[in-house]
């Protein structure tokens, strides 16, 4: 039988030759490489950010025919900075990236993985012809490099049922405004003795990236878009962060907010479960699709307090553009760029995705006045755009966010500190944080 | 005769080179993590036991022994009253006997996310089934994922729910090896249900129940998807179990050569609470 199956080093050598085919195939799939002069694009995976990319690309494509240019979905996996970070390290990275979280850059930029795009003829003058000086100053590397372009925003704001808010007496803009609104809706439907319906809802899981829609939220509005750290310092032990925490916890406390997670059954928001959330404009499509008959909804500023004067600001949820320092040919990349973003293609991405782009001229360039002039739901982020923040460049902004989601718990959630003790320490921890750096 | 030598090597070869590239090189690959400070990207730092030392001082990392220690005392003992009462009940001659066996393993083949997002809802505060049910009898709410100091028992409970089927095929099987001669016997003598079953049963069933108190303990230690779905380590970090941080340090901080060293501090734990367990096992056997 071993004669007939294994026949001396025939038999060998054949089962030799899989091996070794197996292994240059896999070989073959892990070094494969763009040998022409193309780019490499990684768009987000949405099918209106894909359909965007395609557009803007076969465009470009077809009056560059020597400068080509290749679409790709960011690959799936669980988040797209994990995607990023293996391709990273498997130096894998696209040539171009266009959706990266602001507060990932300069992650990546101290890591030397990124090009510096002011080194790039022409790309100071173009960026400051289309962001403002405080947009430019924010995403300013610690090197004094620019590494990002921003590209997108969707900014937070106060989404509320109309008819719910009307029937209260109008839009809460104050925290005191907002608390009375709050007992106001309160209510057990089902006469068990415990509150079925609350005014607003905010995720209360601690994980770092939801401080994001609760206390960074409403602290940059309080405090006129305030940073968290400042060279290498935590400078949100302040008025405005006591403010808002104590806020928060009088919501938990008479119970106007719930701690139960909501997002897992029917859209609280739809049923009228909660009359108001903090969210982007992402929702609009979510709720012109799934709106019951009669139902409708409109945004406003998230509240402040009750002295605040002046615009109010909020987190603009950046997603930016940058170039992997593997790119072959920065100049082409940085050119289709100028291309991606210019007047028209910035309209055909707010046409199809619904997402504002950063620029200072939004408001009162005609192409995209129209627009907001058509499409009424999103008129209010418009106006909104000129008052957001990004978040700190920082490269290590996540265990800052972190650290003060854990006191936020402590104080906000369980009563365990007070607010004041509750930011001091967060504050220690985040100036320990960076001193060990 | 040299082709031949070259034959076997061949054959074992994808088992060695699973071995080299996911065990071997890995576990070596931490150990000389944990004498950097690395974050994927940037080059790597030599520290020295810089790593070890901060071990020590990470009062969080002891939090979640903790937890995970209080996870396993009350999901271990837990699991096996369930699991032996449940597989008492489906040894007897019932009704549906094949069904209710497959219904207990049911949870078992279930993904641990679905599971998870499942028990949440149960477990809601204001919403949750659980609570309804309370209010409409009368009683008050139970803070099951948001009272710090009931949310690691509740994870417990489920975890229990989840497993307990793998638990009471293990215990089937060690019932039905018991032979029924000592149990006519003790007809004859005159015990009763209870007599034969603490008398004669338990005490044939020790190793089953020994084999399920390690398994359990080593599932226990390595409690994430849980904690992870559900509570995200809160609330005040009372579901914070050990594997759940060491992946929060390696993967959202991106401290690999700390997350190494936790990684290799908890393994060792785990090590001496099994030496433990073993000298219990060979003390019982003896």
């Amino acid at each position: 039988m071993k004669n007939v199956l294994f026949k001396g080093c025939k038999s060998e050598f054949f089962l030799g030759l899989l091996v070794l085919s197996c292994s240059l195939l896999t070989y073959c799939n892990f070094s494969r490489e763009n040998d022409d002069n193309s780019l490499l694009y990684w768009s987000a995976n949405d099918a209106q950010e894909v359909e965007f990319a395609r557009q803007v690309i076969s465009a470009w494509n077809l009056e560059h025919p020597d400068e080509q240019i290749k679409l790709q979905p960011v690959p799936e996996g669980q988040s797209s900075e994990e995607i990023i970070l293996a391709a990273v390290v498997g130096k894998t990275t696209p040539d171009i990236y266009a959706n990266m979280w602001q507060g990932d850059v300069e992650f990546f930029a101290q890591a030397k993985v990124l090009v510096p795009f002011d080194t790039l003829e022409g790309f100071l003058e173009f960026i400051y012809q289309r962001c403002d000086s405080a947009l430019i100053k924010e995403i300013t590397s610690s090197d004094g490099h620019i590494y990002q372009i921003p590209w997108k925003i969707n900014p937070i704001m106060m989404i509320y049922n109309k008819q719910v808010v009307e029937e209260i007496g109008g839009v809460p803009r104050t925290y005191s405004e907002y608390l009375e609104a709050c007992k106001k809706y309160q209510k057990d439907n089902d006469g068990d003795g415990y509150v079925d319906q609350w005014f607003g809802y905010a995720n209360v899981r601690p994980i770092w990236h939801e401080l994001r829609f609760n206390f960074y939220l409403l602290y940059l509005a309080a405090s006129d878009g305030a940073s968290l750290v400042e060279n290498n310092h935590a400078v949100f032990n302040n008025q405005h962060a006591i403010d808002v925490f104590r806020f928060f916890g009088e919501l938990y406390t008479k119970n106007y907010f719930t701690q139960d997670m909501l997002s897992s059954g029917q859209d609280p928001f739809l049923t009228g479960k909660i009359a108001t959330k903090f969210t982007g404009p992402w929702e609009i499509a979510h709720l012109e699709k799934f709106k019951p008959q009669g139902f409708d909804y409109a945004y406003a500023p998230v509240p402040v307090p009750d002295d605040h004067q002046g615009p109010v600001y909020t987190y603009g949820d950046p997603k930016n553009i940058v170039i992997f320092n593997t790119c072959k040919n920065p100049l082409l990349a940085w050119r289709f760029l100028k291309f991606l973003i210019s007047d028209e293609n910035d309209l055909l991405f707010l046409k199809l995705s619904g997402q504002i782009p950063p620029r200072k001229d939004l408001t009162i360039n005609p192409l995209f006045v129209e627009v907001f002039k058509q499409n009424e739901k999103l008129a209010p982020f418009a106006n909104q755009a000129r008052y957001i923040r990004g978040v700190d460049n920082n490269e290590v902004i996540k265990e800052v966010f972190d650290i003060i989601t854990q006191e936020y718990q402590s104080s906000v959630l369980y009563g365990v500190k007070s607010p004041e003790d509750a930011l001091r320490d967060a504050a220690k921890a985040v100036d320990v944080l960076l001193l060990n750096m | 005769m040299k082709n031949n030598k070259l034959l076997p090597y061949l054959l074992v070869s994808p088992y060695l080179i699973h071995l080299m590239v996911f065990v071997a090189f890995p576990v070596l690959f931490s150990i000389f993590l944990t004498f950097n400070k690395w974050n994927i990207i940037s080059p790597m730092e030599f520290i020295g036991f810089g790593n070890f030392l901060r071990v020590f001082q990470d009062v969080l990392f002891f939090k979640a022994i903790y937890n995970t220690l209080k996870f396993l005392i009350v999901h271990i003992p837990l699991q096996i009253i369930v699991a032996l009462l449940l597989a008492e009940i489906l040894n007897q001659k019932i009704k549906f006997r094949p069904f209710f066996r497959a219904a207990f393993f049911l949870p078992v083949v279930v993904s641990g996310v679905v599971v998870s997002m499942l028990w949440q809802q149960l477990y809601g505060f204001d919403t949750g089934i659980l609570n309804r049910m309370l209010t409409t009898l009368g009683f008050g709410k139970v803070g099951w994922l948001v009272d710090p100091n009931m949310a690691m028992v509740s994870i417990a409970v489920m975890a229990t729910w989840k497993n307990v089927g793998l638990y009471v095929i293990l215990f089937l099987v060690g019932l039905q090896t018991v032979p029924p001669q000592y149990y006519e016997a003790a007809d004859l003598e005159g015990a009763n249900h209870w007599q034969k079953f603490w008398h004669i049963t338990l005490p044939m069933i020790n190793p089953t129940i020994f084999m399920v108190v390690i398994l359990s303990t080593i599932g226990g230690f390595s409690l994430f998807i849980e904690p992870y779905i559900m509570t995200g380590g809160g609330p005040l970090n009372s579901t914070l179990s050990a594997v759940l941080y060491i992946y929060k340090q390696a993967f959202t901080n991106y401290h690999m050569g700390y997350s190494a060293t936790l990684g290799f501090f908890f393994a060792f734990i785990i090590l001496f609470v099994v030496i433990i367990q073993k000298r219990f096992i060979e003390k019982g056997e003896s």
